[in-house]
Protein backbone atom coordinates (compact mmCIF):
# COMPACT_ATOMS: atom_id res chain seq x y z
CA UNK A 1 0.00 0.00 0.00
CA UNK A 2 1.24 3.48 -0.86
CA UNK A 3 1.12 6.35 1.56
CA UNK A 4 -0.98 8.53 -0.74
CA UNK A 5 -3.51 5.82 -1.50
CA UNK A 6 -6.24 7.22 0.69
CA UNK A 7 -5.76 10.93 0.34
CA UNK A 8 -9.54 11.21 0.49
CA UNK A 9 -11.61 9.68 3.26
CA UNK A 10 -13.61 6.79 1.80
CA UNK A 11 -16.16 7.33 4.57
CA UNK A 12 -16.86 4.99 7.45
CA UNK A 13 -19.20 2.22 6.42
CA UNK A 14 -18.78 3.08 2.74
CA UNK A 15 -17.07 -0.23 1.91
CA UNK A 16 -19.69 -2.32 3.68
CA UNK A 17 -22.42 -0.33 1.95
CA UNK A 18 -20.85 -0.97 -1.44
CA UNK A 19 -20.96 -4.72 -0.72
CA UNK A 20 -24.67 -4.46 0.06
CA UNK A 21 -25.44 -2.27 -2.96
CA UNK A 22 -23.49 -4.50 -5.34
CA UNK A 23 -25.40 -7.52 -3.98
CA UNK A 24 -28.80 -5.81 -4.32
CA UNK A 25 -28.04 -4.41 -7.79
CA UNK A 26 -26.48 -7.71 -8.86
CA UNK A 27 -29.67 -9.54 -7.91
CA UNK A 28 -31.79 -6.86 -9.59
CA UNK A 29 -29.72 -7.09 -12.82
CA UNK A 30 -30.03 -10.87 -12.69
CA UNK A 31 -33.83 -10.76 -12.42
CA UNK A 32 -34.05 -8.03 -15.06
CA UNK A 33 -32.00 -10.13 -17.48
CA UNK A 34 -34.08 -13.15 -16.61
CA UNK A 35 -37.27 -11.18 -17.24
CA UNK A 36 -35.99 -9.77 -20.56
CA UNK A 37 -34.95 -13.18 -21.81
CA UNK A 38 -38.28 -14.57 -20.62
CA UNK A 39 -40.11 -11.87 -22.58
CA UNK A 40 -37.78 -12.22 -25.54
CA UNK A 41 -38.44 -15.96 -25.62
CA UNK A 42 -42.16 -15.43 -26.11
CA UNK A 43 -41.79 -12.29 -28.22
CA UNK A 44 -39.54 -14.11 -30.66
CA UNK A 45 -42.16 -16.85 -31.14
CA UNK A 46 -44.76 -14.53 -32.65
CA UNK A 47 -42.85 -12.97 -35.56
CA UNK A 48 -41.63 -16.44 -36.49
CA UNK A 49 -45.21 -17.58 -36.86
CA UNK A 50 -45.98 -14.56 -39.04
CA UNK A 51 -42.94 -15.34 -41.16
CA UNK A 52 -44.14 -18.88 -41.59
CA UNK A 53 -47.57 -17.63 -42.58
CA UNK A 54 -45.98 -15.25 -45.07
CA UNK A 55 -44.10 -18.02 -46.75
CA UNK A 56 -47.17 -20.23 -46.85
CA UNK A 57 -49.30 -17.49 -48.38
CA UNK B 1 10.79 6.67 -1.02
CA UNK B 2 11.23 10.39 -1.43
CA UNK B 3 8.42 12.76 -0.61
CA UNK B 4 7.44 16.16 -1.91
CA UNK B 5 9.12 19.00 -0.10
CA UNK B 6 6.83 21.53 1.50
CA UNK B 7 8.68 24.22 -0.45
CA UNK B 8 7.55 22.64 -3.73
CA UNK B 9 3.97 23.46 -2.81
CA UNK B 10 4.63 26.83 -1.27
CA UNK B 11 6.42 28.29 -4.20
CA UNK B 12 4.72 26.85 -7.21
CA UNK B 13 1.47 25.00 -6.89
CA UNK B 14 -1.97 26.27 -7.80
CA UNK B 15 -3.85 27.17 -4.57
CA UNK B 16 -6.36 24.34 -5.15
CA UNK B 17 -3.69 21.72 -5.89
CA UNK B 18 -2.60 20.56 -2.44
CA UNK B 19 -4.80 17.60 -1.50
CA UNK B 20 -3.21 14.84 -3.54
CA UNK B 21 0.47 14.31 -2.81
CA UNK B 22 1.03 12.49 -6.12
CA UNK B 23 1.83 15.82 -7.72
CA UNK B 24 0.43 19.27 -8.31
CA UNK B 25 -0.59 21.84 -10.88
CA UNK B 26 1.42 25.00 -11.34
CA UNK B 27 1.52 27.95 -13.69
CA UNK B 28 4.58 29.29 -15.41
CA UNK B 29 4.80 31.79 -18.25
CA UNK B 30 1.01 31.90 -18.57
CA UNK B 31 0.76 28.13 -19.05
CA UNK B 32 -0.62 25.45 -16.75
CA UNK B 33 1.67 22.48 -16.06
CA UNK B 34 1.32 19.35 -13.97
CA UNK B 35 4.17 18.01 -11.85
CA UNK B 36 4.17 14.25 -11.16
CA UNK B 37 6.01 13.05 -8.10
CA UNK B 38 8.07 9.81 -8.41
CA UNK B 39 5.70 8.08 -5.94
CA UNK B 40 2.99 8.22 -8.59
CA UNK B 41 5.24 6.75 -11.28
CA UNK B 42 3.85 3.16 -11.10
CA UNK B 43 0.33 4.45 -11.65
CA UNK B 44 1.30 6.94 -14.33
CA UNK B 45 3.22 4.33 -16.27
CA UNK B 46 0.25 1.96 -16.26
CA UNK B 47 -2.06 4.76 -17.41
CA UNK B 48 0.25 5.46 -20.34
CA UNK B 49 1.33 1.91 -21.19
CA UNK B 50 -1.97 0.04 -20.76
CA UNK B 51 -3.56 2.00 -23.60
CA UNK B 52 -6.03 3.64 -21.19
CA UNK B 53 -4.64 7.14 -21.78
CA UNK B 54 -4.77 6.71 -25.59
CA UNK B 55 -8.28 5.28 -25.48
CA UNK B 56 -9.67 8.07 -23.28
CA UNK B 57 -7.89 10.87 -25.16
CA UNK B 58 -9.04 9.48 -28.51
CA UNK B 59 -12.63 9.54 -27.28
CA UNK B 60 -12.22 13.12 -26.04
CA UNK B 61 -12.83 12.05 -22.43
CA UNK B 62 -9.40 12.87 -20.96
CA UNK B 63 -7.24 15.93 -21.53
CA UNK B 64 -4.17 15.17 -23.65
CA UNK B 65 -0.69 16.20 -22.54
CA UNK B 66 2.88 16.25 -23.68
CA UNK B 67 5.81 15.58 -21.41
CA UNK B 68 8.41 18.30 -20.95
CA UNK B 69 11.82 16.82 -21.49
CA UNK B 70 13.92 19.99 -21.13
CA UNK B 71 14.39 19.63 -17.38
CA UNK B 72 16.44 22.79 -16.97
CA UNK B 73 13.24 24.82 -17.43
CA UNK B 74 12.02 23.72 -14.02
CA UNK B 75 13.55 23.39 -10.58
CA UNK B 76 12.37 19.83 -9.87
CA UNK B 77 15.17 17.34 -9.24
CA UNK B 78 13.06 14.30 -10.11
CA UNK B 79 9.57 13.37 -11.24
CA UNK B 80 7.90 14.41 -14.47
CA UNK B 81 6.43 17.63 -15.79
CA UNK B 82 3.44 17.49 -18.12
CA UNK B 83 2.04 20.22 -20.31
CA UNK B 84 -1.69 19.48 -20.71
CA UNK B 85 -3.77 20.88 -23.54
CA UNK B 86 -4.68 24.34 -22.28
CA UNK B 87 -8.30 25.09 -21.43
CA UNK B 88 -9.21 28.73 -22.15
CA UNK B 89 -11.89 29.19 -19.49
CA UNK B 90 -12.15 27.42 -16.15
CA UNK B 91 -15.73 27.00 -14.96
CA UNK B 92 -16.81 25.56 -11.64
CA UNK B 93 -19.59 23.03 -10.98
CA UNK B 94 -21.80 25.53 -9.15
CA UNK B 95 -21.97 27.40 -12.47
CA UNK B 96 -23.29 24.37 -14.37
CA UNK B 97 -26.89 23.54 -15.16
CA UNK B 98 -28.52 20.17 -14.52
CA UNK B 99 -27.50 18.42 -17.73
CA UNK B 100 -23.95 19.73 -17.47
CA UNK B 101 -23.74 18.11 -14.01
CA UNK B 102 -25.32 14.97 -15.37
CA UNK B 103 -22.88 14.72 -18.30
CA UNK B 104 -19.97 15.36 -15.92
CA UNK B 105 -21.19 12.58 -13.59
CA UNK B 106 -21.65 10.16 -16.49
CA UNK B 107 -18.19 10.99 -17.83
CA UNK B 108 -16.69 10.24 -14.40
CA UNK B 109 -18.44 6.85 -14.31
CA UNK B 110 -17.50 6.01 -17.91
CA UNK B 111 -13.86 6.78 -17.13
CA UNK B 112 -14.05 4.68 -13.95
CA UNK B 113 -15.44 1.76 -15.98
CA UNK B 114 -12.86 2.12 -18.77
CA UNK B 115 -10.14 2.27 -16.09
CA UNK B 116 -11.34 -0.92 -14.43
CA UNK B 117 -11.04 -2.73 -17.77
CA UNK B 118 -7.33 -1.84 -17.66
CA UNK B 119 -6.95 -2.72 -13.99
CA UNK B 120 -7.02 0.87 -12.81
CA UNK B 121 -9.49 2.87 -10.71
CA UNK B 122 -10.40 6.51 -10.25
CA UNK B 123 -9.09 7.33 -6.80
CA UNK B 124 -11.23 10.44 -6.54
CA UNK B 125 -14.52 11.61 -8.04
CA UNK B 126 -15.01 15.35 -7.75
CA UNK B 127 -16.60 17.60 -10.38
CA UNK B 128 -13.57 19.91 -10.06
CA UNK B 129 -11.73 17.25 -12.10
CA UNK B 130 -13.96 18.10 -15.05
CA UNK B 131 -14.05 21.08 -17.33
CA UNK B 132 -16.29 21.95 -20.26
CA UNK B 133 -14.13 22.22 -23.33
CA UNK B 134 -15.28 22.49 -26.96
CA UNK B 135 -18.89 21.95 -25.89
CA UNK B 136 -18.27 18.74 -23.94
CA UNK B 137 -17.11 17.71 -20.48
CA UNK B 138 -13.51 16.53 -20.29
CA UNK B 139 -11.58 14.96 -17.42
CA UNK B 140 -8.56 17.07 -16.57
CA UNK B 141 -6.91 15.31 -13.62
CA UNK B 142 -4.26 12.98 -15.06
CA UNK B 143 -3.28 11.97 -11.51
CA UNK B 144 -6.68 10.53 -10.59
CA UNK B 145 -5.82 7.09 -11.96
CA UNK B 146 -4.48 4.43 -9.67
CA UNK B 147 -3.70 0.73 -9.99
CA UNK B 148 -6.62 -1.51 -9.07
CA UNK B 149 -6.15 -3.62 -5.97
CA UNK B 150 -8.01 -6.92 -6.13
CA UNK B 151 -10.92 -7.11 -3.70
CA UNK B 152 -11.01 -3.45 -2.75
CA UNK B 153 -14.23 -1.41 -3.08
CA UNK B 154 -14.28 2.05 -4.69
CA UNK B 155 -12.41 4.47 -2.48
CA UNK B 156 -14.18 7.42 -4.14
CA UNK B 157 -17.72 6.07 -3.79
CA UNK B 158 -18.69 8.36 -0.94
CA UNK B 159 -17.07 11.32 -2.70
CA UNK B 160 -19.00 10.53 -5.89
CA UNK B 161 -22.23 10.33 -3.89
CA UNK B 162 -21.71 13.65 -2.12
CA UNK B 163 -20.20 15.49 -5.08
CA UNK B 164 -22.36 14.25 -7.96
CA UNK B 165 -25.41 12.35 -6.73
CA UNK B 166 -26.24 14.91 -4.04
CA UNK B 167 -26.47 17.99 -6.33
CA UNK B 168 -28.19 15.98 -9.07
CA UNK B 169 -30.81 14.66 -6.66
CA UNK B 170 -31.46 18.12 -5.22
CA UNK B 171 -32.03 19.44 -8.75
CA UNK B 172 -34.16 16.39 -9.51
CA UNK B 173 -36.35 16.44 -6.39
CA UNK B 174 -36.25 20.05 -5.16
CA UNK B 175 -35.37 22.82 -7.65
CA UNK B 176 -33.15 23.19 -10.74
CA UNK B 177 -31.33 26.11 -9.08
CA UNK B 178 -30.01 24.07 -6.13
CA UNK B 179 -26.77 23.23 -7.97
CA UNK B 180 -25.39 26.46 -6.56
CA UNK B 181 -25.55 24.98 -3.02
CA UNK B 182 -22.25 23.42 -4.06
CA UNK B 183 -20.67 26.84 -3.45
CA UNK B 184 -21.38 26.26 0.22
CA UNK B 185 -20.26 22.61 0.11
CA UNK B 186 -17.53 22.38 -2.55
CA UNK B 187 -16.19 19.14 -1.04
CA UNK B 188 -19.57 17.49 -1.43
CA UNK B 189 -22.98 18.01 0.15
CA UNK B 190 -22.84 15.99 3.38
CA UNK B 191 -25.24 13.02 3.51
CA UNK B 192 -26.99 14.20 6.66
CA UNK B 193 -27.66 17.62 5.10
CA UNK B 194 -28.86 15.99 1.89
CA UNK B 195 -31.32 13.54 3.46
CA UNK B 196 -32.91 16.39 5.39
CA UNK B 197 -33.36 18.43 2.21
CA UNK B 198 -34.73 15.63 0.03
CA UNK B 199 -38.48 14.94 0.19
CA UNK B 200 -39.54 11.83 2.14
CA UNK B 201 -40.87 10.18 -1.01
CA UNK B 202 -37.30 9.98 -2.35
CA UNK B 203 -36.87 6.91 -0.09
CA UNK B 204 -39.22 4.98 -2.32
CA UNK B 205 -36.79 5.14 -5.22
CA UNK B 206 -34.55 2.09 -4.84
CA UNK B 207 -31.39 3.86 -6.02
CA UNK B 208 -31.93 6.96 -3.89
CA UNK B 209 -32.63 4.73 -0.93
CA UNK B 210 -29.51 2.61 -1.42
CA UNK B 211 -27.02 5.29 -2.39
CA UNK B 212 -28.27 8.14 -0.22
CA UNK B 213 -30.61 7.23 2.63
CA UNK B 214 -28.83 4.00 3.49
CA UNK B 215 -25.44 5.67 3.14
CA UNK B 216 -26.55 8.46 5.49
CA UNK B 217 -27.56 5.78 8.02
CA UNK B 218 -24.18 4.07 7.69
CA UNK B 219 -22.15 7.27 7.92
CA UNK B 220 -20.31 7.59 11.19
CA UNK B 221 -21.84 4.43 12.67
CA UNK B 222 -20.07 1.49 11.12
CA UNK B 223 -16.42 1.01 11.80
CA UNK B 224 -14.43 -0.53 8.98
CA UNK B 225 -13.11 -3.93 9.94
CA UNK B 226 -9.62 -4.35 8.51
CA UNK B 227 -9.39 -7.01 5.81
CA UNK B 228 -13.15 -7.13 5.26
CA UNK B 229 -12.99 -4.93 2.19
CA UNK B 230 -10.93 -7.49 0.30
CA UNK B 231 -14.01 -9.49 -0.74
CA UNK B 232 -15.27 -6.93 -3.21
CA UNK B 233 -14.81 -8.66 -6.56
CA UNK B 234 -14.15 -6.82 -9.80
CA UNK B 235 -17.54 -7.97 -11.00
CA UNK B 236 -19.19 -6.30 -7.99
CA UNK B 237 -17.19 -3.14 -8.71
CA UNK B 238 -18.54 -3.17 -12.28
CA UNK B 239 -22.09 -3.74 -11.03
CA UNK B 240 -21.74 -0.76 -8.68
CA UNK B 241 -20.49 1.51 -11.48
CA UNK B 242 -23.11 0.29 -13.96
CA UNK B 243 -25.81 0.73 -11.32
CA UNK B 244 -24.67 4.30 -10.68
CA UNK B 245 -24.59 4.99 -14.41
CA UNK B 246 -28.14 3.79 -14.99
CA UNK B 247 -29.30 5.72 -11.91
CA UNK B 248 -27.75 8.99 -13.13
CA UNK B 249 -28.95 8.34 -16.68
CA UNK B 250 -32.58 8.27 -15.49
CA UNK B 251 -32.40 11.53 -13.52
CA UNK B 252 -33.98 14.67 -14.91
CA UNK B 253 -34.22 18.22 -13.66
CA UNK B 254 -37.36 19.09 -11.73
CA UNK B 255 -39.79 20.90 -14.02
CA UNK B 256 -40.36 24.31 -12.51
CA UNK B 257 -41.22 27.28 -14.68
CA UNK B 258 -38.70 30.01 -13.97
CA UNK B 259 -38.85 33.78 -14.56
CA UNK B 260 -37.08 33.78 -17.89
CA UNK B 261 -38.55 30.71 -19.54
CA UNK B 262 -40.11 31.78 -22.84
CA UNK B 263 -38.88 35.37 -22.47
CA UNK B 264 -38.72 35.94 -26.20
CA UNK B 265 -41.78 33.87 -27.16
CA UNK B 266 -44.09 35.47 -24.56
CA UNK B 267 -42.66 38.93 -24.79
CA UNK B 268 -44.86 41.90 -25.56
CA UNK B 269 -41.94 43.26 -27.54
CA UNK B 270 -42.58 40.94 -30.48
CA UNK B 271 -40.72 39.76 -33.54
CA UNK B 272 -39.98 43.22 -34.92
CA UNK B 273 -38.00 44.12 -31.82
CA UNK B 274 -35.96 40.93 -31.91
CA UNK B 275 -35.29 41.18 -35.66
CA UNK B 276 -34.20 44.84 -35.40
CA UNK B 277 -31.98 44.15 -32.41
CA UNK B 278 -30.39 41.15 -34.14
CA UNK B 279 -29.68 43.25 -37.24
CA UNK B 280 -28.13 46.00 -35.11
CA UNK B 281 -25.92 43.60 -33.13
CA UNK B 282 -24.78 42.01 -36.41
CA UNK B 283 -23.87 45.39 -37.88
CA UNK B 284 -22.00 46.41 -34.69
CA UNK B 285 -19.93 43.22 -34.55
CA UNK B 286 -19.04 43.50 -38.23
CA UNK B 287 -17.16 46.69 -37.42
CA UNK B 288 -14.86 45.43 -34.69
CA UNK B 289 -12.14 42.81 -34.30
CA UNK B 290 -12.47 40.30 -31.51
CA UNK B 291 -11.99 36.61 -30.82
CA UNK B 292 -13.99 35.98 -27.67
CA UNK B 293 -17.30 37.14 -26.27
CA UNK B 294 -19.12 37.20 -22.95
CA UNK B 295 -22.90 37.35 -23.24
CA UNK B 296 -24.27 38.55 -19.89
CA UNK B 297 -27.94 37.70 -19.32
CA UNK B 298 -27.91 35.43 -22.37
CA UNK B 299 -31.41 34.00 -21.83
CA UNK B 300 -32.04 31.37 -24.54
CA UNK B 301 -28.72 32.20 -26.22
CA UNK B 302 -30.26 33.92 -29.27
CA UNK B 303 -27.45 36.49 -29.45
CA UNK B 304 -24.65 34.09 -28.49
CA UNK B 305 -25.62 32.08 -31.57
CA UNK B 306 -24.83 35.04 -33.84
CA UNK B 307 -21.14 34.33 -33.35
CA UNK B 308 -19.50 31.91 -35.72
CA UNK B 309 -17.54 28.88 -34.59
CA UNK B 310 -14.19 30.66 -34.56
CA UNK B 311 -15.37 33.01 -31.77
CA UNK B 312 -15.35 31.65 -28.24
CA UNK B 313 -18.51 32.60 -26.37
CA UNK B 314 -19.35 32.38 -22.68
CA UNK B 315 -23.08 32.83 -22.17
CA UNK B 316 -24.22 33.45 -18.61
CA UNK B 317 -27.68 33.78 -17.15
CA UNK B 318 -29.09 33.50 -13.66
CA UNK B 319 -31.89 31.25 -14.90
CA UNK B 320 -30.89 27.56 -14.66
CA UNK B 321 -33.64 26.46 -17.08
CA UNK B 322 -32.49 28.88 -19.80
CA UNK B 323 -28.88 27.75 -19.43
CA UNK B 324 -29.84 24.08 -19.40
CA UNK B 325 -31.95 24.40 -22.54
CA UNK B 326 -29.14 26.29 -24.23
CA UNK B 327 -26.57 23.65 -23.21
CA UNK B 328 -28.81 20.88 -24.60
CA UNK B 329 -29.42 22.82 -27.82
CA UNK B 330 -25.68 23.33 -28.36
CA UNK B 331 -25.04 19.69 -27.56
CA UNK B 332 -27.64 18.59 -30.10
CA UNK B 333 -26.33 20.99 -32.77
CA UNK B 334 -22.73 20.04 -32.05
CA UNK B 335 -21.77 23.69 -31.33
CA UNK B 336 -18.40 23.64 -29.65
CA UNK B 337 -17.66 27.36 -29.25
CA UNK B 338 -20.29 28.30 -26.67
CA UNK B 339 -20.04 27.66 -22.93
CA UNK B 340 -23.33 28.40 -21.14
CA UNK B 341 -23.04 29.05 -17.39
CA UNK B 342 -25.47 29.77 -14.59
CA UNK B 343 -24.41 32.98 -12.92
CA UNK B 344 -26.46 35.54 -11.04
CA UNK B 345 -24.78 38.88 -11.71
CA UNK B 346 -26.11 40.36 -8.49
CA UNK B 347 -24.44 37.61 -6.44
CA UNK B 348 -21.73 36.23 -8.74
CA UNK B 349 -19.74 33.07 -7.89
CA UNK B 350 -17.38 34.07 -5.06
CA UNK B 351 -13.78 33.05 -4.41
CA UNK B 352 -13.99 29.94 -2.23
CA UNK B 353 -11.97 27.19 -0.59
CA UNK B 354 -8.92 27.37 1.63
CA UNK B 355 -7.93 30.96 2.30
CA UNK B 356 -10.46 32.01 -0.38
CA UNK B 357 -7.87 31.18 -3.02
CA UNK B 358 -8.75 27.69 -4.28
CA UNK B 359 -11.46 28.65 -6.73
CA UNK B 360 -11.41 32.16 -8.14
CA UNK B 361 -14.51 34.33 -8.32
CA UNK B 362 -16.26 34.48 -11.67
CA UNK B 363 -15.51 38.21 -11.79
CA UNK B 364 -11.78 37.40 -11.86
CA UNK B 365 -12.30 34.78 -14.56
CA UNK B 366 -14.65 36.62 -16.93
CA UNK B 367 -12.46 38.37 -19.48
CA UNK B 368 -13.16 38.79 -23.19
CA UNK B 369 -12.71 41.16 -26.12
CA UNK B 370 -16.43 41.84 -26.42
CA UNK B 371 -19.14 42.01 -23.77
CA UNK B 372 -22.85 41.82 -24.56
CA UNK B 373 -25.22 43.34 -22.01
CA UNK B 374 -28.56 43.21 -23.79
CA UNK B 375 -31.82 43.98 -21.96
CA UNK B 376 -29.83 43.80 -18.75
CA UNK B 377 -29.31 47.30 -17.37
CA UNK B 378 -32.90 47.80 -16.16
CA UNK B 379 -32.73 44.55 -14.18
CA UNK B 380 -29.54 45.63 -12.47
CA UNK B 381 -30.44 49.31 -12.00
CA UNK B 382 -34.14 49.01 -11.15
CA UNK B 383 -34.83 45.45 -9.97
CA UNK B 384 -31.61 45.39 -7.93
CA UNK B 385 -31.01 49.12 -7.26
CA UNK B 386 -27.45 49.03 -8.69
CA UNK B 387 -26.37 52.60 -9.56
CA UNK B 388 -25.18 53.29 -13.16
CA UNK B 389 -21.58 54.09 -12.10
CA UNK B 390 -21.33 50.66 -10.39
CA UNK B 391 -22.45 48.98 -13.62
CA UNK B 392 -19.98 50.92 -15.82
CA UNK B 393 -17.07 50.29 -13.43
CA UNK B 394 -17.92 46.59 -13.21
CA UNK B 395 -18.20 46.13 -16.99
CA UNK B 396 -15.07 48.06 -17.93
CA UNK B 397 -12.44 45.47 -16.85
CA UNK B 398 -14.34 42.58 -18.48
CA UNK B 399 -13.76 43.56 -22.09
CA UNK B 400 -12.55 46.16 -24.54
CA UNK B 401 -15.83 46.42 -26.44
CA UNK B 402 -19.30 46.60 -25.00
CA UNK B 403 -22.66 46.26 -26.72
CA UNK B 404 -25.23 47.49 -24.23
CA UNK B 405 -28.95 48.18 -24.41
CA UNK B 406 -30.65 50.98 -22.53
CA UNK B 407 -34.28 50.32 -21.65
CA UNK B 408 -36.11 53.55 -20.69
CA UNK B 409 -38.78 53.97 -18.00
CA UNK B 410 -41.47 54.27 -20.68
CA UNK B 411 -40.78 50.66 -21.68
CA UNK B 412 -43.41 48.06 -20.73
CA UNK B 413 -40.79 45.84 -19.07
CA UNK B 414 -39.56 48.66 -16.85
CA UNK B 415 -43.15 49.59 -15.98
CA UNK B 416 -43.63 45.99 -14.85
CA UNK B 417 -40.56 46.21 -12.63
CA UNK B 418 -41.89 49.40 -11.06
CA UNK B 419 -45.56 48.47 -10.72
CA UNK B 420 -45.34 47.30 -7.11
CA UNK B 421 -42.75 49.67 -5.77
CA UNK B 422 -41.97 53.33 -5.38
CA UNK B 423 -40.01 54.87 -8.23
CA UNK B 424 -36.88 56.03 -6.44
CA UNK B 425 -34.85 56.12 -9.65
CA UNK B 426 -34.81 59.78 -10.55
CA UNK B 427 -31.51 59.42 -12.41
CA UNK B 428 -32.70 56.53 -14.54
CA UNK B 429 -32.74 58.16 -17.98
CA UNK B 430 -30.81 58.02 -21.24
CA UNK B 431 -28.89 61.25 -20.65
CA UNK B 432 -27.60 60.19 -17.26
CA UNK B 433 -26.77 56.70 -18.57
CA UNK B 434 -24.64 58.19 -21.36
CA UNK B 435 -22.91 60.65 -19.05
CA UNK B 436 -21.98 57.93 -16.58
CA UNK B 437 -20.73 55.47 -19.21
CA UNK B 438 -18.70 58.22 -20.92
CA UNK B 439 -16.39 58.15 -17.89
CA UNK B 440 -15.33 54.58 -18.76
CA UNK B 441 -16.18 54.24 -22.44
CA UNK B 442 -16.23 56.01 -25.73
CA UNK B 443 -19.58 55.63 -27.50
CA UNK B 444 -18.84 54.32 -31.01
CA UNK B 445 -22.40 53.66 -32.27
CA UNK B 446 -25.88 54.41 -30.99
CA UNK B 447 -29.19 53.28 -32.51
CA UNK B 448 -32.85 52.92 -31.54
CA UNK B 449 -34.14 49.35 -31.63
CA UNK B 450 -37.06 48.96 -34.09
CA UNK B 451 -40.23 50.77 -33.03
CA UNK B 452 -39.33 50.73 -29.34
CA UNK B 453 -37.69 53.41 -27.22
CA UNK B 454 -34.81 51.10 -26.37
CA UNK B 455 -31.34 52.23 -27.45
CA UNK B 456 -28.43 50.00 -28.40
CA UNK B 457 -24.84 51.17 -27.99
CA UNK B 458 -21.49 49.96 -29.20
CA UNK B 459 -18.87 51.28 -26.79
CA UNK B 460 -15.10 51.03 -26.63
CA UNK B 461 -13.27 51.04 -23.31
CA UNK B 462 -11.17 54.13 -22.53
CA UNK B 463 -7.55 53.02 -22.46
Amino acid sequence: MYFFLLYIDPGSGSYLLQMIIAAVLGASFFFKNFWFSFKAFFASKKPKKEDENDTVD
Amino acid sequence: MSSIKQSDFNMQSHPASYRDTSGFVFQQGGKVYRYIHPVYEIHYSRLMESGLYDELVKKGKLISHSEITERDKFSFADGRVLLPEQIPFISYPYEWSFDMWKDAALLTLQIAMASLQKDMILKDATPFNIQFFKGKPIFIDTLSFENYEQGKPWVAYRQFSECFLAPLLLMHYCHPDTGKLFTAYPNGIPMDVLVNLLPKRSRWNMNTFLHIHLQAKFAGKQKQRPGKENNFSKQKFEILLKGLESFVQKLSSKKIKTTWDDYYTDTILGDDYLASKTALVKSFISEIEFSNVIDLGANDGHFSLLFAGDKQVIATDSDPNCINNFYLKNKQDGSSNILPLVNDLTTPSPAIGWNNTERGSITERLKADLVLALALVHHLAIANNVPFPFIAEWLQPIGQYLIIEFVPKSDEKVKLLLQNRKDIFNDYNLEHFKTVFAANYQIVKEATVGHTNRVLFLMKRNS
